[in-house]
């Protein structure tokens, strides 16, 4: 009862100090104000040394997926840009996002997939002729990315950035196109087609002597065979009777005689006259010889695969797939309004200056304890059947009182003035700021149980929590902080608090045990601080 | 705790206190009555806020005893605290609380609340004259205002024995003169006070008894009758001319203790000086002496004082 009574008395007094109010409430609302409509759109993001292609992808794709490629051409190129370990892609989720970003200076250029651009592709060929009819995508300046249905929206105020970006679609697309177009190519090498044409561009010229010539031998063979071949010589004998018998005495003659003719051009001219080198070329024929052509040239070439249709196949090096780490949905994090309300920086700024100014707690409660000296009362507390705890404990339970109110009231107002959110898991972020008031109340009554002026408050408070504040990384982004600093920091609860904060407000899904471990680890602190004080503080 | 008159309730035994090399108080021995209004007179470092501190319970004794109401006080004893009122030296109150919430938070600290705690707290504050402020900032009181509320605080829970240490430090006469009533008014009610100062004209006007303390030693405790015994009066007679005779017929006037001459007249020493003035008056008469100066010194607390610690009580 009696603590509750000096909790109440130390409420009450700490609720009328005005300058608490502006220490504790106003001022760090009024710092995540000026910084909030000062700082860039990046602040708190980790640098990213990695070239940023923004894309738009409005692409259709194909009707339907018959081998290659197995995806929209878009994805292609897409995976080839995110493939590389030093490019990032952002997608952007419309065209007018992109204009917008484009327009304030926020992006150089944005690429544009638009929705026929995997028809487009697919139309993509060396081939003069094809239904539909095929586009040569390229010209002297690379591949004509327009042609495709691959806009650049270009910020002309970046025109460097805009180059680079434009230069490496140009080599992706030239990586994705290639291979493509080869493969497409050289599948028509001794197919049916090719074939026919090969046939057809042969029919009408005649067998030159000198094939003929060069036919004996094949022709000498076939008789041979014939005439050596049972089923053949049934034929003949039913045909020719008795005759057959003569026939087949003869052929050696016949042999040599057609030997004879064979060795004669003119009369090789002559007989060849009507016949077309194309008829040789029977659909058999093709069959059999146009896809030993085709091997027969990719034999020729084996360094390469002209059938791979992807640039690490046609150079049979290592496949390198799209990396989706480097792919990122695109965020609005500038917020909105005059006040950018809902800005990713405010994520930051306000726990940040939350757990900054909860520490300087330090002053109220130093105050507090020294204006209890000063006035005297502290003596008749001393006098009155109170011990020791209940004086201590009557301090501790307001300060703690005023520090979780302080922490909720500047969650609330930056939920409504600055559109921050809460996470997924507003039940932990009370949590966080319980414990966070817990340790910064240990520190306030321990820089209390030390100071014995005004002024030493106001000088070892200030100088502390500023200190521990810079090392903590309550003043600038903790991501910002080298790896060995950032681990020296966590000898601070502040260091604890913004890491519990930054799983809260900075990642979907947070790690729930990281969460409760720093929770812990500031009770300890908020523990141990109150028990130094406990043995420093002078109450009786 | 309803104490008999004459009942002993406080008693301090051969108490010692040291602060390192410096000997605050040493082997202070005291007896206060139920009821008494007892003065404890010392200058400033004789030791009468070490021994107030002892006797409140703020600090320990290095030997030594107290008892309080028969019982062994300390620290520890909480419950005899309760019967323990203090009014300090410097204000112990709270600026920024209004005089009735001073009054409320301290009587919560001694287990008053609700309706009894209003009434108190209204009486109190009639008592010291701060009804009509009671709703204020006691920030915004004067010095003697505060002094009020400051007595006022010490008694809100209506204790067995008050300590005042210095409790007119500091105020303007109106203030005295109401702190002064109030203390009187709570004593004939019969609360037990022992009052520290190191005004003599405060302890003299209010005490029954007084103990001078000095150099951490009580150099005298009785009655202010008795303490001013323990000097002579002196009446010192200035005379135009002077008759073969008159010194030894001074000497044996009833009350005179001695006679010695001075510059153009004698000094009479005296236990009682009402008594023995008409019989000098009387005597010049009758043997035609014309007296040019009559000087009477009476003792005073002051050079009693003076007497048993060899300085002035202001020094």
């Amino acid at each position: 009862m009696a603590t509750l009574t000096l909790a109440a008395k130390d409420l009450r007094l700490l609720l009328r100090d005005a300058r608490s109010a502006i220490i504790l409430l106003i001022t760090p609302l009024l710092l995540i104000l000026v910084l909030g409509l000062a700082l860039g759109e990046g602040f708190g993001e980790k640098p990213d040394e990695r070239l940023r292609i923004s894309v738009v992808n409005l692409d259709r794709g194909l009707s339907k997926y018959d081998g290659f490629p197995e995806k929209p051409w878009s994805e292609v190129v897409i995976d080839d840009l995110s493939a590389t370990p030093d490019i990032r892609i952002e997608l952007i989720k419309d065209r007018a996002e992109a204009e917008k970003l484009i327009a304030r200076g926020s992006r150089a250029a944005v690429l544009v997939f638009e929705p026929d651009f995997s028809a487009d592709m697919s139309r993509c060929s060396f081939l003069t002729r094809a239904d539909p009819p095929p586009i040569n995508p390229f010209d002297r300046d690379g591949v004509r990315l327009r042609e495709l249905g691959l806009a650049v929206l270009k910020d002309p105020t970046q025109p460097v950035t805009a180059s680079i970006i434009e230069q490496v679609t140009q080599v992706t697309m030239l990586r994705v196109l290639i291979p493509w177009m080869i493969g497409r190519a050289f599948e028509r090498v001794g197919d049916k087609t090719f074939m026919e044409a090969v046939a057809a561009k042969l029919r009408d010229e005649s067998i030159p002597p000198s094939v003929l010539q060069e036919l004996d031998p094949v022709v000498q063979k076939l008789l041979t065979a014939l005439f050596a071949d049972k089923e053949f010589l049934a034929m003949l004998d039913k045909q020719f009777g008795l005759l057959a018998g003569t026939i087949k005495g003869q052929v050696p003659k016949f042999q040599q005689l057609i030997h004879e003719a064979f060795k004669k051009p003119e009369l090789m001219a002559r007989i060849g006259k009507g016949i077309g080198l194309g008829e040789v070329m029977t659909p058999a024929v093709r069959d059999e010889v146009g896809p030993r052509v085709r091997d027969e040239v990719q034999e020729l070439l084996s360094n390469y695969d002209f059938r791979a249709k992807t640039w690490a196949g046609l150079n049979k090096d290592r496949m390198r797939s799209g990396n989706m780490a480097n792919r990122s949905e695109y965020k609005d994090t500038s917020g909105s309004g005059f006040l950018n309300r809902g800005a990713v920086r405010y994520q930051i700024l306000v726990p940040s200056f939350t757990v900054l100014f909860m520490f300087f707690l330090v002053l109220s409660v130093g105050w507090l304890f020294v204006a209890e000296r000063k006035h005297g009362t502290l003596l008749r507390l001393r006098v009155a059947p109170l011990t020791r705890a209940q004086i201590l404990m009557g301090k501790l339970l307001p300060c703690l009182m005023v520090s979780l109110a302080q922490g909720v009231f500047l969650f609330t107002a930056g939920w409504l003035l600055f559109g921050l959110t809460w996470g997924s898991r507003p039940d932990l972020l009370l949590l966080v700021v319980s414990c966070t008031s817990v340790a910064a109340v240990g520190l306030a009554v321990l820089v209390a149980s030390i100071a014995r002026t005004e002024t030493q408050v106001a000088v070892y408070g200030t100088l502390l929590v500023l200190v521990l504040g810079g090392v903590s990384g309550s003043l600038m982004p903790r991501d910002l902080m080298p790896e060995k600093m950032k681990s020296v920091s966590l000898v601070t609860p502040q260091a604890w608090a913004l890491d519990a904060y930054a799983q809260l407000l900075g990642n979907p899904s947070p790690n729930v045990v990281l969460i409760l471990g720093a929770c812990g680890i500031l009770l300890g602190f908020g523990v141990v601080f109150t028990l130094i004080a406990w043995w420093r503080m002078d109450l009786e | 705790m309803i104490v008999p008159m004459s009942e002993t309730v406080l008693e301090v035994v051969n108490i010692r206190k040291s602060y390192g090399k410096t000997v605050a108080l040493d082997g202070v021995s005291l007896r206060v009555v139920a009821g008494e209004l007892f003065g404890l007179l010392g200058p400033n470092g004789a030791g009468k806020t070490t021994l107030l501190s002892i006797l409140c319970g703020l600090c320990e004794a290095n030997s030594g005893e107290v008892r309080l109401f028969g019982q062994i006080f300390n620290r520890t004893r909480r419950d005899l605290r309760r019967l323990v009122g203090i009014g300090t030296q410097d204000l112990s109150i709270y600026p920024d609380l209004t005089a009735r919430e001073n009054l409320r938070f301290f009587g919560r600290l001694y287990g008053l609340a609700g309706k009894p705690l209003e009434a108190r707290v209204d009486e109190v504050l009639a008592s010291v004259g701060l009804t009509d402020r009671a709703d204020d900032r006691v920030g915004t009181f004067s010095g003697g205002m505060k002094r009020r509320l400051n007595l006022a605080a010490a008694i809100i829970h209506e204790p067995q024995i008050l300590f005042l240490d210095e409790p007119t430090t500091g105020v303007d006469p109106q203030s005295r003169n109401h702190i002064f009533s109030q203390v009187k008014a709570l004593n004939r009610a019969g609360l037990t006070v022992i009052y520290t100062s190191h005004y003599m004209e405060e302890v003299q006007e209010l005490c029954e008894r007084i103990a001078i303390l000095d150099g951490g030693q009580v150099r005298a405790c009785d009655t202010l009758p008795n303490l001013l015994k323990l000097l002579d009066a002196r009446v010192r007679v200035g005379l135009a001319t002077d008759v073969p005779g008159f010194e030894d017929r001074l000497a044996r006037l009833p009350g005179a203790k001695s006679v010695h001459p001075i510059a153009g007249g004698y000094e009479v020493v005296t236990d009682f000086v009402p008594q023995l003035l008409p019989l000098v008056l009387a005597l010049c008469a009758e043997l035609g002496l014309r007296i040019t100066t009559i000087d009477l010194r009476e003792p005073t607390l002051e050079r009693v004082f003076l007497h048993l610690t060899g300085r002035e009580l202001r020094d």
